[in-house]
């Protein structure tokens, strides 16, 4: 199972909303689409599902190509932001809908509905609408009638972003083994980068419709291709060196050390995290943000250093990575 | 007291509804004519006793109902194709939207006028046309049974294009991500309307056959411009009816049983058709 995305490009009026995109996703792999609003994630995602048409380039489903095929043939397994539950049904009726629609036998529907809302734990909500449900028993329902379409691809647009931070955490296990737990390909899309390392094998931060990077958390975090995935990847924020002879050294807050001889630095405010301190710092060299241990008590003359091989050196003109 | 800022809103009603409907309600146990020199004299309940036995009274209530009925359901009918056409994406589609309100902002009574004209005969372009194709004169407002339905006509010209209005604004309620969810699941556009637009139309539709059988049950302007209730009587309604006791036969007292009474037959009709459909909703066989 597999699903290939071959130079993909999707045109609204003059704008060019996806631009000659190339994906794979291999089975049993979780992709995610990592990026700010706008930046044609989930447009992509809709172009997966056929929603919408692409004006140039292939989409391959298990080899097969599907660009042309209707959004119901592709057979995929979709949970929506809104998350889609129709109002007026129940539970159970919201999942048997799609059953009754392709026509399978009445006796295939209970069964089928029986055995997904016994594997989500929702058999007490069978018969509540969705108004009257929390929002991870709706998330719950949108991912069962994602799995009773026995798909060939997943696609999940945002389906923490309802939640609040706390059920968000606690409910990303159980979402990963349920999505991956067939070998389907997933594809994920979210612009919180924390849900995106916790949930993908792999990442596409996407920027302007392009796909800037690809690649592990790791790869992303530590070997960034350019200035733009180096500043989303990584909270509190990669510092930025300002440019010199056209090149602009980036250095990650946790890589900056105290020392006693080093770049001199005026402390403007400190953040308190538990474990961690964060200080934002006044140099020579502009601002700087450094981590620190909570234990760490300010010097009265805070002076800085890094090492050499932890410095990403970005072309000042390009923002891509040269070194 | 938080309460005490609902006041004004219920003193504005209490003024508006409330003392009108208890004056009225006084009224009609009361003689009130021209025979007691316009004065209130109690005449224990024989106004609704006359009532009762008015064969007018019952005449014209048939007569409302069947006008309220059958202009309702053809509006409700029309409004949705109309809302249905206005909610899909094509061009000019505001220009439109805003030519289809211009009915419903014009006065009735011109309007009624307009359709008095247009079925006039024998100088009406409806004439016209059967002089045209060599028909015999149609007389339409002067044969007593067809006339109720060139007042139909006139009716649903006027209203139509604002349930077409609460349709268009409920349609747009209706998020895309239901339909896509359930093409994804299989579903092509004419099951998408059974199962998906038309449960979730549902409340609007309901406020729109409320809202506009209420009005149509209370029909007077167009009325009394364009038939004056004629020919025969035959298509008078319930508030001409009442307005002619008050304003020509000078009978206040039983013009305010006669309101108080098509009233309540509104209420009865109101809570019936609620009912019934608020019934359907729940065996669900209707949009299943």
């Amino acid at each position: 199972m597999s699903l290939i995305l071959e130079n993909i490009s999707r045109r609204i009026g003059r704008d060019w909303i996806v631009r000659h995109l190339q994906l794979e996703v291999a089975e049993g792999e979780c992709l995610a689409l990592l990026g700010p609003s706008g930046c044609g994630k989930s447009s992509t995602l809709r172009l997966i599902a056929g929603l919408d048409q692409p004006n140039e380039g292939r989409i391959y489903i298990n080899g097969k190509d599907v660009t042309s095929v209707s959004p119901v043939n592709r057979r995929i397994g979709m949970v929506f932001q809104s998350y889609a539950l129709f109002p007026h049904l129940t539970v159970a009726e919201n999942l048997a809908l799609g059953l009754r629609v392709r026509k399978i036998s009445a006796n295939d529907q209970y069964q089928r509905v029986a055995s997904v809302l016994a594997l989500m734990q929702l058999e007490d909500q069978a018969n509540q609408r969705p108004a009257q449900l929390s929002g991870g028993q709706r998330q719950r329902v949108a991912l069962a009638r994602a799995l009773l379409r026995d798909p060939l691809i997943y696609l999940l647009d945002e389906p923490m972003s309802n939640l609040d931070a706390q059920l968000r955490e606690d409910l990303r296990p159980e979402l990963r083994r349920l999505i991956l737990k067939d070998g389907q390909p997933v594809v994920y899309v979210t612009h919180d980068q924390h849900e995106a390392m916790a949930m993908a094998h792999r990442i596409g931060v996407m920027r302007g419709g392009q796909i800037e990077q690809v690649g592990t958390p790791q790869e992303l975090y530590h070997q960034p291709t350019s200035i733009f995935v180096a500043s989303f990847i990584g909270r509190p924020q990669i510092n930025l060196l300002p440019a010199e002879s056209g090149i602009i050294t980036a250095i990650r807050p946790e890589d900056l050390k105290l020392c006693t001889q080093g770049l001199s630095c005026q402390l403007i405010h400190r953040e308190w995290l538990g474990t961690s301190q964060l200080w934002l710092l006044e140099s020579s060299r502009g601002p700087l943000r450094i981590i620190t241990t909570g234990d760490t008590s300010i010097p009265n003359d805070i002076q800085l250093t890094w090492l050499p091989e932890k410095e990403h050196k970005f072309d000042a003109s390009s923002g891509l990575r040269c070194n | 007291m938080i309460q005490l800022l609902l006041l004004p809103a219920a003193l504005l009603i209490a003024l508006v509804f409330g003392i009108p409907l208890i004056r009225y309600c006084w009224l009609s146990v009361h003689a009130n004519s021209v025979v007691t020199g316009l004065v209130a004299i109690p005449n224990h309940g024989a106004n609704w006793l006359r009532l009762f036995n008015d064969e007018r009274f019952w005449q014209d209530s048939a007569q409302t109902a069947r006008f309220a009925f059958v202009s309702v359901s053809l509006e409700l009918l029309l409004a949705l194709a109309i809302a249905l056409l206005l909610d899909q994406r094509w061009r000019g589609r505001g220009v439109v939207r805003a030519i289809t309100l211009l009915p419903w902002a014009l006065p009735t009574t011109v309007m009624a006028l307009g359709w008095r004209w247009i079925f006039n005969t024998p100088y009406g372009p409806i004439e016209q046309l059967a002089v045209l194709f060599r028909l015999p004169p149609l007389n339409i407002l002067s044969n007593p049974d067809i006339t109720w339905l060139a007042t139909v006509v006139g009716d649903v010209w006027k209203t139509t294009p604002f349930v077409a209005l609460i349709l268009l604004a409920g349609l747009q309620t209706i998020p895309n991500d239901l339909y896509e969810a359930f093409y994804l699941e299989g579903g092509n556009p004419r099951a998408a309307f059974f199962k998906v637009t038309l449960p979730l139309l549902q409340p609007y539709l309901l406020l729109g056959l409320l809202f506009r059988l209420a009005q149509a049950f209370g029909v007077f302007d167009l009325i009394q411009v364009m038939t004056g209730g004629g020919p025969a009587s035959s298509t008078e309604s319930l508030a001409l009816y009442a307005y002619l006791n008050a304003m020509r036969f000078l009978d206040f007292g039983y013009s305010a049983t006669v309101m108080i009474g098509s009233f309540l037959l509104l209420v009865f009709i109101c809570l019936f058709s609620w009912l019934v459909i608020y019934q359907t909703r729940h065996l669900r066989g209707v949009f299943k």
